[in-house]
């Protein structure tokens, strides 16, 4: 990998080295590789030999604040690793009271944004063998040569269109900051497809709908879905019905979208983790856009003290329906 | 594959839920009853606590088990029994009136309204209106249950 | 009988062969190839490996009722759904490990009674037609469950694609009969197909002889205290995984009437062993976790001899977080060392 990763790999490493080996924290939340030099998994170090395996690379994608919610109840003070989207993940559990501010270490590390390994491959044309990175552009190596991309290519989509690459929280900033991504056109296929006829749209979303395979990878991913128990797993009422009916994939869908209103990161965790490439963004982004438009200006996950626009309202505020 | 709108079939009549808050609006239900106003019986009432107790859950539930039009009536702003909970429907209706169309619903089929429990006739206006506008647009087949049938 | 059939005369052949009952394809809507019954225009991709969902749903579909009810207070009708008698489906395009993975499903609800009437119905009328693979991707490792990339023994027609045709060996009698209603699209193969040479997966360095005994022994094993960590309890490797089979059975009841189905279900969710009484034997992620591996890995091959999985690949690819059954065996101490 390239030589730059491997620098900060290092200081990384020897930073939080310092203080898991020192005591100040019980656990690291990091990342280590997996079998493949394109996948990262998540790493829970403990000491010298678990630090080791740290790394941090092109591919270390997978949002790390969640597993406080579970590492928490073992531990007396755990660090994460902590990128732009992840520190807003962070944000939105301690918004919702999940986690505890000083049983957190943060160590922030601005983020080029993270590959992808599906486009690489479609870049490369076949038989992708490794990579290299150099001043954001990519070196693909293939069975019969090697070709050259702009790291922005090749991007995951959900860092194509990231817009805070820089941790809006942590105790300590790792890495020197990237800054705050201007022009980032997040709100494109939302107006695509409210340009549609009600049953053009409803026809998109069916058929989008009906690969889901109720995996619920998308909720389980999420750092707005932590709730004890989801209305999926409730009961009496029952909500959600487990036939896969297009009736039932709506429910599903909208309800969990909806649950995000104002609350959702924009991290796109839950595009990523689908198995099966539902656009579940277009459904967070439409209420992100929409309660914006409404409510006024707000990033959830950008800023813990301010109120989340479902928590708050004001006399004079407009409504959309059709009676004012 | 998409149910959409289905067609009208000879004799459809629609169903409409209507969801209205103790306080106001479904005192202005009774009133219009007590006033001798008639509205369309297609309109079925749930009585809630407040229009700040929907869930969206609710809406959603009624188009899978054959609601062909829902609408929520609380009361005006300002006015709320709670003081404030019609405030917060507000901005969670206005969010989730705007999801449900980008889910491919049309804007005729979910609805807010504020009506107070003076308004007998809002009350039988309103609930006329939406049974006219459904019955114009035809029966909502987005969302429903295929499995969910009336008693044979 | 080795017969052939030009690429351009495979829509006519989809189109005869789905008159007869449904056909599935690998078919790739909106970028995702899944195995689906052909339509016309549908985007068959043959070509493509194996797609993100197994096709284990044909047989054992992600949702299935087999009872519906009436009644009142005195008295309730019940009535038995099942796949029709004529249901004969077509499988065209699955690779053999897929379909090793299918017949690992039947020893479970065929082989033994009683069998389940559903699936039993549905295997049997079904013909399949399974496609020898040429190149791997990475995240196969099928060699390490000894499947043959070019031959799968189960099928009743084995198909080699080639660049410009798509050559049959037919292997049974409903092989036969399928191609013999397709007589006018094929021709006998003039040459031999151009078999693939021997196909090399990876096998992670992975050394499974001796591994399902081992686990005897590890139930209690710390390394379950590292493993299950990283997991989010999602049931994407389940659901993925075509030696899965779990489901659940739940009513949908309305007024006097209903309907009793049965649908995928996942032992990675909390609720899979949640009893009524309120009791979970698995109540967290590490049992649920080792639940599962210890299922493919131990328990399967205790009771029918052979460890549950197929080397697909299909977890290595879709686990949001990258822990997958290699990682696990690894972990379990089937690493090879110096045995090999």
């Amino acid at each position: 990998m390239a030589e730059k990763s491997l620098k900060e790999a290092e200081k990384i490493r020897e930073i939080v080295g310092q203080d898991l080996l020192g005591g100040r924290i019980g656990l690291l939340l990091g990342w280590e590789k997996g079998h493949y030099w394109w996948q990262s998994r998540p790493l829970f170090a403990k000491n010298e030999a678990d630090l080791e395996k740290l790394t941090w690379d092109s591919f270390c994608v997978i949002n790390l604040s969640r597993y406080l919610l579970e590492e928490l109840k073992e531990h007396g003070k755990v660090g994460v690793l902590v990128k732009g989207c992840d520190a807003r993940a962070f944000n939105r559990l301690l918004q919702d009271n999940m986690v505890a501010r000083d049983r957190v270490v943060l160590y922030g590390l601005p983020c080029p944004g993270m590959l992808d390994y599906g486009r690489l491959n479609e870049e490369a044309g076949g038989a992708l063998i490794s990579i290299s990175e150099s001043n954001g552009s990519v070196t693909l190596k293939t069975g019969t040569g090697e070709k050259s991309v702009e790291r922005d290519q090749v991007l995951m989509k959900k860092c194509a269109e990231c817009v805070y690459p820089d941790p809006v929280v942590y105790d300590q900033l790792l890495l020197s900051p990237q800054g705050k991504k201007e022009g980032v056109e997040r709100f494109k296929s939302v107006e695509d497809l409210e340009e549609l006829t009600p049953d053009e749209r409803f026809a998109y979303w069916e058929g989008e709908l009906s690969r889901c395979l109720r995996c619920y990878a998308c909720r389980q991913v999420c750092p707005f879905c932590s709730c004890r128990e989801c209305f999926v797993e409730q009961d009496n009422p029952r909500w959600q019905g487990r036939a896969y009916q297009p009736g039932e994939n709506f429910m599903f869908h909208l309800v969990r979208a909806y649950h995000g209103t104002g609350r959702c990161i924009d991290c796109g965790e839950c595009e990523r983790a689908c198995p099966v490439d539902i656009p579940l963004q277009e459904l967070n982004r439409k209420l992100i856009k929409d309660i914006n438009q409404l409510y006024g200006d707000y990033e959830a996950g950008v800023d813990a003290e301010a109120d989340p626009p479902l928590l708050t309202y004001r006399p004079d505020d407009p409504a959309a329906f059709s009676e004012k | 594959m998409s149910v959409g709108v289905k067609e009208k079939a000879a004799g459809w009549e629609p169903l409409i839920v209507a969801f209205c808050c103790n306080w106001c609006s479904y005192a202005g239900g009774d009133l219009a009853g007590t006033s001798r106003l008639t509205y369309p019986s297609n309109v079925k009432v749930i009585r809630v606590p407040c229009s700040g107790r929907m869930n969206p859950m609710f809406v959603l539930r009624a188009f899978q088990r054959g609601a062909d039009g829902v609408i929520v009536a609380g009361c005006h702003p300002g006015d709320c029994h709670y003081s404030t909970g019609n405030y917060s429907a507000r901005r969670r209706l206005s969010a989730f009136k705007r999801l449900v169309e980008f889910a491919g619903f049309e804007p005729e089929r979910f609805e807010v309204r504020w009506i107070s429990s003076s308004e007998g006739d809002k009350f039988a206006e309103e609930m006329t209106g939406i049974t006219e506008r459904i019955k114009a647009l035809g029966p909502n087949g987005k969302m429903r249950d295929a499995r969910w049938q009336k008693k044979a | 009988m080795k017969k052939m059939i030009g690429l351009d005369k495979l829509p006519a052949l989809w189109e005869q062969l789905s008159a007869e009952g449904p056909l599935y394809l690998p078919i790739e809507e909106r970028g995702v190839v899944c195995f689906k019954p052909w339509y016309e225009g549908a985007v068959v991709r043959l070509d493509a490996l194996n797609g993100v969902v197994p096709p284990k749903d044909i047989f054992l579909p992600r949702e299935e009722t087999y009872m519906r009810y009436q009644g009142g207070s005195q008295t309730l009708e019940i009535e038995a759904v099942s796949p029709g008698p004529d249901d004969k489906a077509t499988l065209f395009g699955v690779h053999p490990c897929d379909l090793k993975a299918v017949e690992m499903l039947d020893r479970v609800y065929i082989d033994q009674e009683p069998g389940d009437s559903l699936y039993r119905r549905r295997r049997e009328n079904a013909t399949v037609v399974a496609l020898a693979c040429s190149s791997p991707d990475p995240f196969c490792f099928c060699n390490l469950f000894e499947v043959d990339p070019a031959d799968a023994p189960g099928a009743d027609i084995m198909a080699y694609l080639s660049e410009q045709s798509l050559y049959l060996e037919t292997r049974t009698e409903k092989g036969e009969t399928m191609l013999a209603k397709a007589e006018s699209l094929i021709s006998d193969a003039k040459d031999e197909p151009e078999r693939p040479r021997e196909v090399k997966t990876t096998d992670f360095g992975l050394y499974l002889e001796g591994l399902s005994d081992n686990l005897k022994e590890r139930f209690d094993d710390p390394a379950w205290d590292n493993l299950y960590k990283s997991c989010l309890s999602c049931g994407v490797c389940t659901y993925v995984c075509p030696t899965c089979y779990c489901f659940d059975v739940e009513d949908f009841g309305h007024e006097g009437a209903g309907e009793r189905f049965r649908c995928w279900d996942s032992c990675m969710f909390g609720h899979f062993t949640q009893m009524a009484g309120g009791h979970n034997p698995r109540p967290d992620r590490k049992e649920r976790v080792r639940q599962r591996f210890l299922h493919k890995l131990q328990y399967y091959p205790q009771t029918y001899g052979e460890i549950a999985c197929v080397g697909c690949g299909r977890c290595l690819r879709s686990c949001p977080v990258n822990l997958d059954i290699v990682q696990a065996v690894k972990a379990l101490g089937g690493e090879a060392v110096e045995q090999r």
